[in-house]
């Protein structure tokens, strides 16, 4: 779902994160439904690229929300 | 005998015991012990029963740690949990408890727990969208597109089970019981719970976790039950076959099936009702019970009569399980405890234990530091030649050996005087925190003493903390293992609605606790015969975050004048757990439960005729306690089973049974009583 501007009110009941298309099949059941996103696990945040078929993390990578600006309850694991 | 003149089969598995307990028509108690199989535990069970002659047995009665074996070691299928989308992460955040050491420190995590290691892994933890609000109104529909799309990838990623927990499904379980029917036509028949049956309370997280116990121990329990089962059946037994909750109430198999939950630890509550029906025997009610084994010490609290019963337990930390549970503390001091010198040159005793391999120093196994057994041996309270009945010699050299090891320039008898003088100390600490913190004095309860090591190290006690006195029941080796035939049928079901308790409220109530009582009815076979319904409420003043817990309510209809009474046994309970009484504010009621109590045959120990001739037992030996009263004493050895009612002994005396040794410190007096237990005042 594209995010919606600033000004505008979402028209979706829920908001989601932008999940990107990757090139590249699934190691484990060979789709190419290939996406990548970020998510927050007890270990912190990961940018991760996962099949969307049957959820194999293809990659997963330590991942900062504010890029090289790292914040106090990020840094402690 | 036991009480219905039948034969009664106990079997309490552990970790690495299974302990097998009958009680044939004339009172003979049968023990075998069997080492425990993790990969197939049925097979030591079925072994064990046919030793013990299953086939004349009535009632077969189980429990095992098997379940929070599995937990504990995340050696688990591999299950989903679905919930309200955007909540998937409730088994993580927990109840948002950190322990008090870390109320301050901004870089604690959890590192323990189900947040590292969680039971259902995050990507089998899916959202579904819909939303009932908490007034059980429909906020958000329920999407079924939605959810078959997840379902259909559970489906891929081969998920063994699925546990369904949607937010306010307590007060509306309608999206529940449709997600139900789609898990079923989308994933075929596999095993599913649903929070709305299993634990239909406030607060998604306990109610959360304790749905997804209750699937992990649908597939753990599932197979073994049908095993147990067919392996009983093939040995020729046709009695009941039950299982000890948490609270070690016993189920039917087939009922324990359907909320296996409440099975998830079943052994360690069984002592404390052993201790609950023979504190009945001897017409004692106020009981602090006190598990000695070889690692650890579990204590727990009688009052009345009645075991002090929590609503819900932690299978480890913030991993919460709503369930009846018997509130047992374990210390680690016991039998197999480790002494060792301190940095500061002190000598202490645990929280390590040398365990069963390679045990005590004196097993002569290979262990090589010195232990709290190693202590009794030195100090001559163990004999050599009599530890398990003389079947498990001791070795008094390697003993010695291990103590003077320790790095200390104390000589010998210092330090086994001091070894002594600190594990003791230790259980002393352990109970005397555990009544205080539960505002009760030590001085007006009796000290149940059993376990292996129990009758050995806790008539101690009495020199150092304020105890009524202690008491050794029959067997104490197998107490625990008896207490599975102590233990009556239970039934239990439970409701939760946020009710201010006012006049008004009544016919509400009413139809709470009628409605829970008649789903209860249904469950209760005739053949059970009468059943008894206990009804009791958790309740908070208005305005405050946290229950006051198991109130008792009468029984009959709840009308105006009943919840009045209600009001009042609110704030009764409320001033004795927290010591203030706040008439002014109105009482929430939270959860109501109701219990189904059917009486079971118990086991019912034989009375012990008193002396004939009068006067005082024959000694049958005298002994030499070294180092723990800085000189040597004499002492006198009994053998328990030559031991008349009404007979007094003098302390210091030590009392051997196959199974146990009790130890009577100077000073002390020791009488028998009307069941051969004995009574060190």
């Amino acid at each position: 779902m594209a995010p919606a501007k600033p000004s505008e009110r979402p028209a979706a009941p829920t908001t989601e994160v932008v999940r990107t298309p990757v090139e590249g099949a699934c190691p484990e059941c060979g789709r190419s439904d290939l996406k990548q996103y970020p998510v927050l696990a007890f270990g912190g945040w990961f940018q991760v690229v996962k099949c969307q078929s049957c959820l194999c993390s293809v990659r997963r990578e330590p991942w900062t929300r504010l890029g090289w600006i790292t914040l106090p309850e990020e840094g402690f694991l | 005998m036991t009480a219905a003149g039948s034969m009664l089969v106990g079997v309490d598995v552990g970790g690495t015991f299974t302990d097998i307990v009958s009680v044939d028509e004339a009172g003979l108690i049968t023990p075998a012990k069997i080492a425990t199989d993790p990969r197939s535990s049925d097979g030591p069970v079925l072994a064990g029963a046919a030793a013990v002659g299953v086939e004349r047995a009535t009632v077969f009665n189980l429990a095992t740690t098997a379940g929070l074996n599995a937990v504990i070691t995340r050696n688990l299928p591999k299950v989903a949990f679905l919930t309200t989308q955007g909540h998937r992460d409730i088994p993580d955040m927990g109840s948002i408890s950190r322990p008090v050491e870390f109320l301050t420190q901004p870089r604690w995590r959890r590192s323990f727990g189900d947040a590292n290691r969680p039971i259902v892994p995050r990507y089998l933890r899916r959202g579904v969208r819909e939303r009932i609000t908490a007034a059980g109104e429909v906020f958000i529909p329920f999407d079924e597109a939605q959810a078959r799309e997840e379902l259909r990838l559970l489906k891929r990623c081969n998920v063994e089970g699925v546990a369904i927990c949607l937010l306010n499904s307590y007060v509306n379980p309608a999206h529940e019981q449709r997600l139900k029917v789609l898990v079923r036509e989308e994933l075929g028949d596999i095993a599913c719970s649903v929070s709305s049956e299993v634990s239909p309370i406030a607060m998604e997280y306990p109610r959360a976790t304790t749905t997804i116990v209750d699937v992990l121990m649908k597939l753990k329990y599932g197979d073994y039950t049908d095993r147990l089962q067919q392996g009983l059946k093939a040995a020729g037994f046709g009695g009941e076959f039950n299982y000890a909750d948490c609270r070690a109430m016993l189920m039917p198999a087939s009922y324990a099936m359907e909320r296996p939950y409440r099975l998830v630890v079943g052994g360690p509550a069984a002592g404390v009702v052993s201790s609950a029906h023979f504190g009945g025997m001897i017409d004692d009610g106020d009981l602090i019970c006190a598990d000695v084994g070889g690692t650890s010490t579990d204590i727990s609290v009688v009052l009345k009569g009645e075991p002090w019963v929590n609503p819900t337990f932690e299978l480890e930390h913030d991993l919460n399980v709503s369930a009846l549970s018997i509130d047992v503390i374990t210390l680690g001091a016991g039998g197999g405890s480790i002494v060792s010198v301190s940095p500061t040159g002190d000598i202490r005793v645990g929280p390590e234990s040398a365990g069963a391999d390679p045990g005590p120093a004196a097993y002569g196994r290979g262990g090589a530091r010195p232990t709290i057994t190693d202590t009794a041996l030195l100090a001559g309270i163990l004999a050599p030649d009599a530890f398990l009945g003389g079947r498990m010699p001791l070795y008094p050299e390697r003993a010695r050996a291990a103590f003077e090891a320790l790095e200390t320039p104390m000589p010998l008898a210092e330090r086994v005087r001091q070894a002594w003088a600190v594990g003791v100390h230790n259980i002393a600490e352990g109970i005397f925190n555990i009544s205080v913190r539960r505002g009760i004095d030590p001085r007006d309860f009796t000290l149940m003493a059993y376990g292996a090591a129990g009758p050995m190290l806790l008539p101690a006690v009495l020199d150092v903390l304020a105890l009524r006195r202690v008491v050794v029941p029959p067997h104490p080796g197998l107490f625990s293992a008896l207490g599975l035939l102590s233990a009556d049928l239970s039934f239990m079901d439970q409701r939760s609605a946020h009710l201010i308790l006012t006049p008004e409220a009544a016919p509400k109530l009413d139809a709470i606790f009628k409605g829970l009582e008649e789903s209860l009815r249904g469950q209760v076979k005739k053949a059970h015969g009468e059943v008894e319904f206990r009804r009791s409420f958790d309740a908070r003043l208005a305005g405050q975050a946290w229950v006051t817990p198991l109130i008792e309510v009468g029984g009959g209809d709840i009308t105006p004048e009943e919840v009045g009474r209600m009001q009042v046994a609110f704030h009764d309970t409320y001033e004795r757990r927290n010591g203030n009484r706040f008439t002014r504010f109105p009482v929430e009621g939270v959860t109501y439960r109701v219990q189904a109590v059917v009486r079971s045959p118990k086991v019912a120990y034989p009375s012990v005729a008193p002396r004939r001739s009068g006067g005082v037992p024959a000694p049958a030996a005298t002994v030499t306690l070294n180092f723990i009263y800085g000189e040597d004493v004499r002492a006198q050895v009994y053998q328990r089973a030559d031991l008349c009612a009404g007979d007094r002994i003098t302390g210091p005396s030590i009392v051997r049974e196959e199974m146990s040794t009790t130890f009577a410190p100077r000073g002390r007096s020791l009488e028998v009583g009307a069941f051969g237990e004995l009574i060190i005042t």
